[in-house]
C-alpha cells in the first residue's frame, strides 16, 4: 500500500526511488542480493533492507551517494519509464483540485497512457474511491496493469477497450468496484487523440446522483474545437478551455558590482602600469633588486581574486557564492521551460432525475 | 430522487450531491458575483438586484444546478445561466408572458441586420440608447421575474440606434452582458475547496495571501494529501488551506495545525458540512510556544481524590472536571507534536521560513514531503538558499503555475485579454536523513580526492556536485 501510506523502514519487496540526482531518479523493488549500478556508484540491496525511508546511502566502494526515497505519485511521475507522454504535476493538480476529486471519488480515465496520473487519481480517492483507467493500446495495457499490481493500486480497475468505438462500460463489474452494477463515474479524464468520439458513450457510465465533471485533454486547437461541440451536443455545461503554466525557479547567486570599485579598479591598473614603467626605469638605472614589501602590499583577500586589486576576480575561475565576493540571492527560470502542455477543457453535466 | 433518498444523502456530512437544508451553498449570480449562503428552513435568499427566492423551492435538486427566478420568490430549474432555450415555438414574442426565455429564434431575428464589420460604429457613449435609465427603473418595477429582464434587454436592443451596425459578434456579446444585468438567474453549489477559495479570491484576496486555485491544487498534490495522512501545518488563510485538506481526507487521518496567536483562527470551517465531532477527531492545534517550549507549557495537573471531589460544590466540580479535560487536550497535543514524524508539512504563512524550518523539520518523518507558500518568490529564495546549506530537505523547488483562461466560444476561442495578478509561489522539497560522515560525493576533483584518500567531511558528503 505505499501509495496510500508511508512506511518509516525498508523492507525486502518495498519500491523505493533512489534519489541519484535532481535529473535522474531510478525506481527499484528491493531484492536479496541484488545491486543498483549507477555512475555515482554501486549500492547494495541488502544494505537498504532496515534503513530509514529519506536516509542517504553511501556507495559500495566508499564513493558516491543516494537518498532512499518513498514513492509518491509526484515522485513517481519524475522517474517512471515514458511509455508516451505524460500529464505532469501542474496539470494533474489542477485538474483534480478545479474537479474536486477527493477521498471516494470514482474516476473514469482513458487513456492510461504511462500511469502517471493513474497514480495520483489512485492516491487521492484513497481506498474508499475507484479509479476505472481505459487503455486501447494492448502492450501499454500489460505494462500498466503489471504495474498498477506491482505497485498495489487496489483501488484501480484497467481495461483493454478502444473506448471510442466501444464505450465503457464493463461487463460483469468486479464487485468491488460495481455500484449497484455500474461504474458511476463522478470525474471523467479524457487524454485521447479524439476525445470528442468518446464523450457520446459517457452517459451510460457517469453517476446519477450528482453532478459530474469532465477533463478533456488535448494539444492541438483543432480539437479543442472539436471537443466543446461534442460536449454541447451531448448536454454538457459550463464548458472553458484553460491552459496551464507550470515554471520552476532556480535559486542563484549573482556578484554584485559596485561602480566606484570599477573605477578603483582602472585607478589601480593605471598606477601599476605606471609604476612599472618607474620600476624599470629605475632598475636600469640603479640595478637593484625591489624590496619584497613594495612588489605586493594587497590584503590576503585582495591576493585571493587575483592580480592587483580586482574586486570582482576578472580572469579567475569563481565559485558561485564564493564569501570573498559580494553576492544577491536571485532566481533564475529553468533553462527548458514547458511553454505547452494541453488544452484542458473543463465540463460539467447534471444529470435528470428521471 | 424521493424525499426519503434526499434526507439519507443530506444527513451525510460529506453531501456533495444534493442541495439540502442545514448546509451553506455558494450561489453564482449571472453577473459572476458570489454568495456563500446557508440552506435553512422557510428561509428566503435575497440576490440583491437580481431579486430573491424561497429556499424551499431549490431543496431536492442536485448541487451546481441553475434557476431562474419566476415571480413571487418561486424559481425553475434551468440547464444553465446563459442558456438560450432552442425549442420555443413561434410566439416567442408574446409580451405578457413574463416566463418565455430568450429563444434561439429570437437571437437569430436580432442578429439579422448585422454588419461584417465595425466601419459604422461611431462612439457616441449613451447617447446611442434612447431607454433611459428612468423607463428601465420603471420596467424593474413592474415585476420580479426573469420575464422583465427579458423585456428590458429587448427594449434596450431595439432602443439601441446603432446596433445593427454592429458585428454579429459584438451584438452576441452585448446581449450576453445584458442578461448578465438583467436575468434572474442563479446556480446553487456545493462549496467545495475551490468554491471557497473563488470566493475568498473575490471578496478579501489578502485574507488568503494571493494564494490562486492552481497553486492550492499543486500544494495538495505535492504535500501528497490524501485519506489517513497525520500533517503539520501552518494556515494563515483562516482556515481555507485546512478546509482544501479535510476535502481530500475526508474524514480519516489527523491534522496539527501550528498557530501564533493564543487561538488558531479557523473560520473558514464553518462553511463545511463536517460535523463538530469530525472536526474534533481530526483537527488539533498547538501555538508557538507550546510547540517551541513543551516543558514550560505541559500542565502539570494535580488530581484530586475521588473523596474530595465527592466533597465538592456542583459548581466547583464542573470546574474541576473542566479543567482537567483542558490539561489533558493541551498535553496531549504536545504530546503529539514531540512525537513528531508527520507525513508532510504544509506553510502558507508570512513567517520568516529561515527561523521556523530548524525548529520543524527534526519533526517531519523521512522521505516526507516538505511545501511551503509565499506570496513572494524572493522569500522563498532565501529560504532554498538557506536548505542548501541545512541539507534535510532534499532538492528543494521554487515552483510556480498559473492558469489561463479562455473565452471558449465555437470559433472564437482566445485567452480573456485580461485576468487578476495573484497566484503565489511554493518550495518543494523532500525531507531527508543525510549522514554525518563517511560518505564522499562523485564530481569535480572526486578523483583527486580518491587519490588523496582523505576523510570526508560532511560538508563534502552532500556536495551538490553529484
Amino acid at each position: 500500500m505505499s501509495f496510500y501510506k508511508y512506511k518509516d523502514y525498508i523492507e525486502e519487496g518495498d519500491l523505493v526511488l533512489a534519489f541519484i540526482s535532481r535529473q535522474t531518479i531510478k525506481p527499484l523493488t528491493v531484492k536479496k542480493g541484488e545491486q543498483l549500478n549507477t555512475r555515482y556508484g554501486h549500492f547494495q540491496h541488502d544494505r537498504m533492507i532496515g534503513m530509514k525511508y529519506g536516509e542517504q546511502m553511501g556507495g559500495a566502494r566508499g564513493y558516491g551517494f543516494i537518498y532512499l526515497l518513498h514513492p509518491t505519485p509526484e515522485l513517481w511521475s519524475i522517474s517512471l519509464p515514458h511509455r508516451t507522454q505524460i500529464v505532469y504535476t501542474p496539470d494533474s493538480s489542477y485538474i483534480m483540485q478545479r474537479l474536486n476529486v477527493t477521498s471516494g471519488t470514482r474516476v473514469i480515465e482513458a487513456g492510461t497512457g504511462s500511469g502517471s496520473f493513474t497514480h495520483a487519481f489512485a492516491r487521492t480517492v484513497g481506498p474508499e474511491g475507484r479509479v476505472f483507467s481505459y487503455e486501447f493500446h494492448e502492450p501499454r495495457y500489460l505494462e500498466a496493469k503489471k504495474e498498477f499490481v506491482e505497485h498495489e493500486l487496489q483501488n484501480t480497475l484497467i481495461t483493454h477497450r478502444d473506448v471510442c468505438n466501444d464505450g465503457f462500460e464493463i461487463n460483469n463489474i468486479p464487485e468491488e468496484f460495481s455500484q449497484d452494477g455500474l461504474i458511476n463515474g463522478d470525474v471523467i479524464f479524457l487524454d485521447l487523440p479524439a476525445p470528442w468520439t468518446a464523450i457520446e458513450h459517457l452517459d451510460k457510465v457517469i453517476s446519477k446522483k450528482n453532478r459530474v465533471g469532465i477533463c478533456c485533454f488535448s494539444p492541438c486547437i483543432e480539437q479543442v474545437d472539436k471537443t466543446i461541440k461534442a460536449l454541447q451536443d451531448n448536454g454538457w455545461i459550463n464548458i472553458q478551455m484553460t491552459e496551464i503554466a507550470g515554471r520552476r525557479w532556480e535559486a542563484r547567486k549573482d556578484m554584485v558590482k559596485d561602480l566606484k570599485d570599477v573605477v578603483k579598479r582602472l585607478k589601480d591598473i593605471q598606477s601599476r602600469k605606471s609604476q612599472g614603467i618607474e620600476n624599470r626605469r629605475s632598475i636600469k638605472v640603479a640595478g637593484e633588486k625591489r624590496d619584497f614589501e613594495e612588489v605586493d602590499n594587497d590584503s590576503e583577500e585582495d591576493q585571493l581574486k587575483g592580480k592587483g586589486f580586482n574586486p570582482f576576480g576578472k580572469g579567475t575561475r569563481i565559485k558561485e557564492g564564493d564569501e570573498i565576493y559580494d553576492w544577491r540571492n536571485v532566481t533564475k527560470i529553468e533553462t527548458e521551460i514547458k511553454t505547452h502542455t494541453s488544452y484542458l477543457t473543463f465540463a460539467y453535466f447534471i444529470p435528470s432525475d428521471n | 430522487m424521493s424525499s426519503e433518498d434526499v434526507k439519507s444523502v443530506a444527513t451525510s456530512e460529506y453531501n456533495s450531491q444534493v442541495i439540502a437544508y442545514g448546509q451553506y451553498v455558494l450561489v453564482r449570480l449571472p453577473s459572476e458575483g458570489l454568495k456563500l449562503v446557508y440552506l435553512k428552513e422557510t428561509g428566503i435568499v435575497n440576490l440583491g438586484k437580481f431579486g430573491s427566492f424561497q429556499v424551499s423551492g431549490v431543496i431536492g435538486y442536485k448541487l451546481g444546478q441553475s434557476f431562474e427566478i419566476i415571480e413571487d420568490q418561486q424559481v425553475k430549474p434551468i440547464s444553465h445561466i446563459s442558456e438560450i432555450t432552442e425549442d420555443n415555438g413561434p410566439e416567442v414574442e408574446n409580451e405578457d408572458d413574463g416566463e418565455t426565455p430568450l429563444s434561439k429564434d429570437m437571437l437569430t431575428s436580432y442578429f439579422t441586420n448585422s454588419s461584417d464589420n465595425n466601419q459604422n460604429i461611431i462612439n457616441i457613449g449613451s447617447k446611442i440608447q434612447q431607454l433611459t435609465n428612468e423607463d428601465i427603473d420603471e420596467l424593474k418595477k413592474s415585476g420580479a421575474s426573469s420575464g422583465i429582464g427579458q423585456q428590458i434587454i429587448e427594449k434596450m436592443i431595439s432602443g439601441h440606434e446603432g446596433f445593427d451596425k454592429k458585428t454579429i459578434f459584438s451584438q452576441q456579446k452585448y446581449l450576453r452582458r445584458k442578461q448578465q444585468k438583467f436575468l434572474r438567474r442563479f446556480s446553487v453549489e456545493y462549496v467545495s475547496a475551490s468554491q471557497l477559495l473563488e470566493y475568498f479570491i473575490q471578496k478579501d484576496l489578502p485574507r488568503v495571501l494571493d494564494i490562486s486555485e492552481e497553486t492550492l491544487g499543486l500544494i495538495m498534490s505535492y504535500g501528497n494529501i490524501r485519506p489517513g495522512g497525520n500533517y503539520l501545518l501552518i494556515d494563515e488563510t483562516g482556515g481555507v488551506i485546512l478546509y482544501a485538506m479535510l476535502e481530500r481526507m475526508k474524514g480519516q487521518g489527523s491534522v496539527l495545525v501550528l498557530h501564533d496567536n493564543e487561538h488558531a483562527n479557523l473560520s473558514a470551517l464553518k462553511y463545511s458540512n463536517y460535523s463538530e465531532e469530525t472536526q474534533s477527531k481530526m483537527i488539533k492545534t498547538i501555538n508557538w510556544l507550546q510547540f517551541l517550549e513543551p516543558e514550560n507549557e505541559r500542565i502539570d495537573w494535580e488530581h484530586v481524590s475521588e473523596t474530595e471531589l465527592a466533597d465538592m460544590k456542583p459548581s466547583k466540580k464542573a470546574q474541576y472536571e473542566r479543567r482537567t479535560k483542558r490539561a489533558g487536550e493541551i498535553n496531549s497535543v504536545i504530546e503529539l507534536a514531540q512525537q513528531g514524524n508527520f507525513d508532510a508539512f504544509i506553510s502558507v504563512s508570512t513567517l520568516s521560513l529561515p527561523t521556523l524550518l530548524p525548529e520543524v523539520l527534526p519533526k517531519i518523518g523521512g522521505s516526507r514531503p516538505i511545501v511551503l507558500y509565499s506570496q513572494f518568490k524572493e522569500l522563498l529564495l532565501d529560504t532554498q538558499h538557506f536548505l542548501s546549506v541545512d541539507k534535510r530537505v532534499l532538492a528543494p523547488s521554487i515552483l510556480e503555475t498559473r492558469a489561463r483562461i479562455y473565452q471558449t466560444i465555437l470559433g472564437r476561442i482566445h485567452p480573456m485579454m485580461t485576468s487578476r495578478g495573484y497566484g503565489g509561489y511554493i518550495l518543494w522539497g523532500t525531507r531527508v536523513i543525510p549522514q554525518e560522515s563517511g560518505i564522499t560525493a562523485v564530481g569535480r576533483g572526486v578523483s583527486k580526492r580518491r587519490k588523496e584518500n582523505t576523510e570526508s567531511s560532511p560538508e563534502v558528503a552532500t556536495d551538490s556536485t553529484q
